[in-house]
């Protein structure tokens, strides 16, 4: 075989690795492995004592019974619901206020500081009185989750919002669209980039958001789940439990805001 | 010629405090499948003046009539063409071609035809399905001019609708809408920068003055079509308007500079910067 043959064939067989799709899409799996790996070794060989760590294949154990058990699934699908409600009430607040203060500058001037102002609080000061008020539950969960996806979904859609070419309002007053048509075929889809990116930000923050009211306040949920068996010695139930947040979490940022992006990337 | 658009001492004040005089007492007709062009300096209000004959701006004083009737707002049968295209990233070239009879809530499949048809008129049969930032910037303006024709309106309003395209492709693009004018007996009001593209376009061009502007010369232009830019005629009539224009342009300067209003000269000042390239351009080309 003569040497430019064998260097052409390595060179498509690291394309294939490196920058084919298939393989490409997946070579974070490495790392993560390796990961666990050097886990399961430091804590079988005693290095980090196993009231500290358990080993990874305990958690795995542990988390395998763990997502047959009904209470088990019953608390993470009780601090999802919360989290779901949170953002959706951030949502249907964030979004008109900041579609507006984004087109007219006088609102914007009126309310945009307000609400820099409360975002340059800590969100969980508020806690404190939201439970005095409503009590430990879902209202307190729900309203502290709406706080922390309120901001990056207001700035974002704001943004996004003032970003639209004055040209495309111009073309929707030439076509004669209505105010309604106007909103939902021009602007939404318009300020849908930002305010994908928004939404995902606002999914972050408020997971956060809910594990620690949840841990503070000993709020029935997947977040107390980990406080209680951490507390009481059961390490590998809290990491199993950490793992399945883990996989909920990713599994619908990949899901469905991995598919609203593609959306947006096949015209943006 | 019976008379199309008739426009008659419009007058525009911007700011509350009117302090900014945009355009003064314009008028002038332009009949039923006319073609003008309106020409002035950079940053004279001439697509200000064109927002005000589509309805989506209105003038301090003054008014537009339409088939005889005052313009308020924005006439169905009154479409444009955008200096930046105007199309929705989101929507497909069809799509795009379909906003204005969507609009009009003319049914899905009968609209599809029609958008279709619009399509093959500019050339684009068989970019149905692609999205704006997958064409050339020659071929989004042609969805524009679609998208323009096929709410079938008396009126077509180009906003500097060459501008943003590369010269060879505008070149081809005047064609064909030179052709498309002479097809469909549309009128057509176009506003540009480019002296040169005024004259091969229009029936007859409309020379604005330096701000406010008012109506300098309105010039026919009798040449037979297709024009030859080396055409003696041609270049008689466009060294005639560029005269005129840079005796605008040099009125500008002259009168910022005696005048000394700080507002002016911040204004004009913005223009400059904003507009640099245009008149570059405008040299350049003209």
């Amino acid at each position: 075989m003569s040497v430019e043959k064998q260097k052409a064939i390595a060179l498509s067989m690291t394309e294939m690795v490196f920058s084919g799709n298939r393989f490409a899409n997946y070579l974070w799996i490495f790392p993560l492995a390796f990961g666990f790996a050097v886990w399961e070794i430091v804590t079988r060989i005693g290095l980090v004592p196993s009231s500290n760590l358990p080993t990874f294949s305990s958690v795995l154990v542990v988390f395998l019974a763990s997502i047959q058990n009904q209470t088990f699934l019953l608390r993470i699908g009780y601090s999802f619901m919360n989290l779901v409600c949170g953002l959706l009430l951030a949502f249907s607040i964030a979004l008109p206020l900041a579609f507006v203060a984004g087109s007219k500058n006088n609102f914007d001037l009126t309310l945009t500081p307000i609400i820099m102002l409360f975002g340059a609080l800590p969100d969980l000061s508020f806690l404190p009185l939201l439970v005095l008020w409503l009590g430990p539950g879902s209202a307190a969960a729900v309203i502290m989750a709406s706080v922390a996806g309120f901001f990056p979904i207001y700035f974002t859609v704001r943004e996004g919002t003032r970003s639209i070419p004055r040209e495309l309002f111009e073309v929707t007053s030439i076509f004669k669209s209505d105010r309604f048509s106007t909103f939902t075929k021009m602007v939404l889809p318009a300020i849908s980039p930002h305010m994908f990116s928004g939404l995902r930000l606002a999914y972050d923050f408020a997971w956060e958001i809910i594990i620690a009211i949840e841990i503070a306040t000993r709020m029935a949920g997947i977040g107390d789940f980990i406080d209680g068996n951490v507390s009481s010695g059961s390490l590998a139930s809290g990491f199993a439990a950490i793992l399945a947040i883990a996989i909920v979490a990713i599994v619908v940022d990949r899901a469905f805001f991995g598919s609203l992006e593609s959306w947006t990337k096949r015209w943006a | 010629m019976e008379n199309h658009v008739e426009l008659s001492k419009v007058s525009k004040f911007y700011n509350a405090s009117k302090r900014l005089h945009a355009l003064h007492e314009i008028s002038f007709n332009v009949g039923h499948g006319e073609f003008v062009s309106i020409v002035g300096p950079s940053g004279c209000g001439k697509s200000t003046l064109l927002k005000i004959i589509a309805g989506l701006d209105s003038p301090t004083s003054g008014e537009v009539r339409f088939r005889g009737g005052p313009i308020h707002g924005p006439h169905q049968k009154i479409s444009m063409v955008f200096q930046a295209f105007g199309l929705f990233p989101w929507r497909t070239v069809l799509e795009n071609v379909e906003y204005g009879l969507e609009m009009q809530g003319v049914p899905k499949q009968e609209r599809r035809g029609s958008a279709r048809e619009y399509l093959g008129m500019v050339g684009l049969a068989g970019y149905e399905d692609m999205y704006p930032k997958q064409l050339s910037g020659g071929m989004r303006q042609r969805v524009g001019i679609a998208r323009a024709l096929a709410v079938e309106p008396e009126v077509v309003l180009m906003d500097e609708a060459f501008s943003a395209i590369d010269e060879v492709t505008a070149e081809v693009l005047r064609e064909e809408v030179t052709e498309i004018h002479r097809q469909t007996g549309k009128t057509f009001v176009l506003v540009t920068h480019n002296l040169s593209e005024a004259i091969e376009l229009a029936d007859k061009v409309v020379v604005l003055s330096s701000r406010p502007a008012k109506v300098k010369k309105i010039v026919p232009i009798s040449l037979d079509r297709p024009r030859d830019r080396t055409h003696s005629m041609f270049v008689h009539m466009h060294m005639d308007i560029l005269h005129l224009l840079k005796e605008e342009l040099e009125n500008t300067f002259i009168r910022h500079k005696l005048k000394g209003i700080p507002e002016l000269q911040e204004i004009h000042d913005m223009e400059l910067t904003h507009n640099n390239e245009e008149s570059k351009k405008t040299l350049i080309t003209t």
